[in-house]
Order: structure tokens, then sequence, then C-alpha cells
């Protein structure tokens, strides 16, 4: 089975590869000569005021929250999706398995609908 | 030494790396990035496992969604690093007592005596199952009841999130489109009646106000 995964290992040296190699070429083959004036502000430059990391709206939060547990909820489908087959094939658990998922998913378009209804996925 | 041996050991090796340096990271950024790097590591293991649902639903739930939650909750708290390592000398004795503690007990309870190779003979598994339709297998059928507990438990987190964070800001300019739509005449024009006006030259300095406004 690990086979499969093989190309995947392959990709993911090659885009390692060519993430680091400009990064170490151009730490070790250009000349390297580090001085405080290259970083200091000049022209109408000027220092900063204060720190650069500022709060970020509450907002951005709600929206990952929400985006998280939809993503779970995907994440349920592939394994049912996966036996669906075998589910429908079953006499036994023909209809408990497949209702199954959608009492699940109807749960969560509750939530869903409360969210809209409340307008957080609005932005104003 | 074989190549899958050589794969863990060095998923391993990036996993312990960048797990340390989510806790020695100056940078709180910086710290979420590297734990990314380390479920990406993690997830590598577990591929190496063949758990491949485990692996994806790890790179797509926590990488995916998680680590994203955490670099907006780590950008909104403004947390100023100098000030929290004010006193880090100071609480070590205390705080090393704590984590050998800890340290031990996850010894002894994670440890071989429970989770220890002899303890899982190994099932027979035939040679082409695969691991996400065994999952699937156990998940509907023994653990269907969990399972929609998992539902509601998701349900009570959406409503959460909704009334934590959710409130209006009144000094927006956004205009919604369906109380636009929703608008009717009488909301924005106004027929006034008025007398048509008569030759003002000759009503010069008298008190002729329209009706109205």
């Amino acid at each position: 089975m690990l086979e499969n995964y093989f190309s995947v290992l392959v990709f993911i040296l090659v885009g390692l590869a060519f993430g680091c190699m400009p990064i170490l070429m151009g730490r070790f083959v250009a000349p390297h000569r580090p001085d405080a004036e290259k970083l200091s502000a000049f022209e109408c430059g000027f220092e900063p005021f204060e720190d650069a990391r500022m709060k970020f709206d509450v907002r951005y939060y709600l929206i990952a929250i929400i985006f998280i547990l939809f993503d779970l909820e995907i994440a349920f489908l592939f394994p049912w999706a996966s036996i669906f087959q075998e589910i429908v094939n079953t006499p036994a658990v023909k209809f408990f398995g497949f209702i199954e998922m959608f009492v699940f998913m109807g749960i969560l378009v509750v939530g869903y609908i409360y969210a809209w209804a409340k307008g957080a996925l609005d932005w104003e | 030494m074989e190549f899958k041996t050589i794969l863990f050991y060095l998923f391993a090796a990036v996993l312990l790396g960048s797990a340390l340096r989510v806790i020695t990271a100056r940078n709180p950024v910086h710290a979420v990035l590297f734990l990314v790097l380390a479920f990406f590591n993690a997830a590598g293991i577990w591929m190496l496992l063949q758990a491949e649902f485990l692996a994806i639903a790890l790179v797509m739930v926590y990488v995916g969604a998680v680590m994203v939650l955490f670099l907006f909750v780590v950008m909104m708290l403004d947390v100023n690093i100098e000030r929290l390592r004010q006193g880090f000398w100071s609480y070590l004795p205390l705080g090393g007592v704590i984590a050998l503690l800890m340290l031990g007990e996850m010894i002894l309870v994670v440890g071989g005596r429970y989770f220890g190779l002899e303890n899982f003979p190994g099932q027979n598994v035939a040679a082409g199952a695969s691991n996400t339709k065994e999952l699937a297998r156990l998940l509907f059928t023994k653990y269907a009841w969990p399972f929609e507990i998992a539902s509601l438990i998701l349900l009570v987190a959406i409503i959460a999130a909704v009334m934590l964070t959710l409130r209006k800001r009144g000094d927006t300019k956004a205009v919604h489109p369906s109380d636009q739509i929703k608008v009717k005449r009488n909301d924005r024009v106004r027929m006034v009646k008025m007398q048509s006006e008569t030759n003002i030259s000759l009503q010069a300095g008298s008190s002729a106000t329209p009706k109205g406004d």
C-alpha cells in the first residue's frame, strides 16, 4: 500500500529542495557582508512608531471556528463514502447506515441555519 | 536498514525537533508554524503505519483548519512575549518538578505495560484490507451512537462560537442588499402638498412660509 504514496514523498522532497535551495544558495554563494546601515531607514523612511503586531478583529476567529466545525463534518463523510456500497448491499444495515449520516448532517445543518440567521456569515 | 525505517527516523527526528522549537521559539507565530511542521511529520508517521485516513484527516483538519485558528488567536491576543518571559527563572524549579511528575505519569500510563507490542497480538487483516474501511465499519455500526453525539457537540460548539464572538459594530457603513430591496417609497420620498407660489414681489416681507417643512 505504501508504494502508492512514494510519488507523494518524491513531491515533498522536490518541494523542500525547491524551497530551500534558493535560500541556501543565496546564503552560501552570494557575497554576505551584513551591515547595520543596510537595515536602517533611509531617505523617506522613518523609524516605526509602535509594534507592527496589532489586534485582529474577533470576527476572523468566528469564521475560522465555523470553518473548523464544518471541516470536521466533511472529514466524517469520507469513511462513510468508502463503505457506502457495502452499506447499501447489506440488508441488515441498509436503512440504518444510510440514515445515520443524514441525522449527523441534519444536526449540523441546524447549526448552519443558526449561524446564518444570526448573521455570523455576513461581513459588515 | 529498510527504507521504511529510515523514513520513520527521519519523520520522528523532524517531529521532535519542531516540537521542541514550538516551546522555545521567541515569536509565537513561528511557534505555530513549527507546530504545523510537527503535524505534517506526525501525519507521515501515521502514513507509515498505514493509517491513511488518520494521516489525511490530520493534515486536513489540524493543518488546514485548527492551525489557521491558532494563527488568528495568536495575532488576536497581541501577546507581549517580553512580559511573558519575566520570572522564568524563579518559576523554573516549581515548573520543573511538575513537569517531571507529569513525565513519570505519562511513562506509567503510556508505557509498554499497556501499550507494548505484546499486548496487541495483531489482527488478522487481509493483505489488501483498507484501514479506512475498517475504521468506517466500526464507526457506523458499533460506535454509531457516539458518532451522533459528536455532531451534537459540534452543534454546541457552533452556537457557543456565534454567541461568544458575534457582536454588531455600530460604526460600519455596510449596506445590506435585503434591506435595500425591502425599502418602500414612503421611506425615501415624501410628497409635500403646498400652495402654488404667487407673485413673490407683491408679498415681499410678509410671512409667506410654505406648509410642511
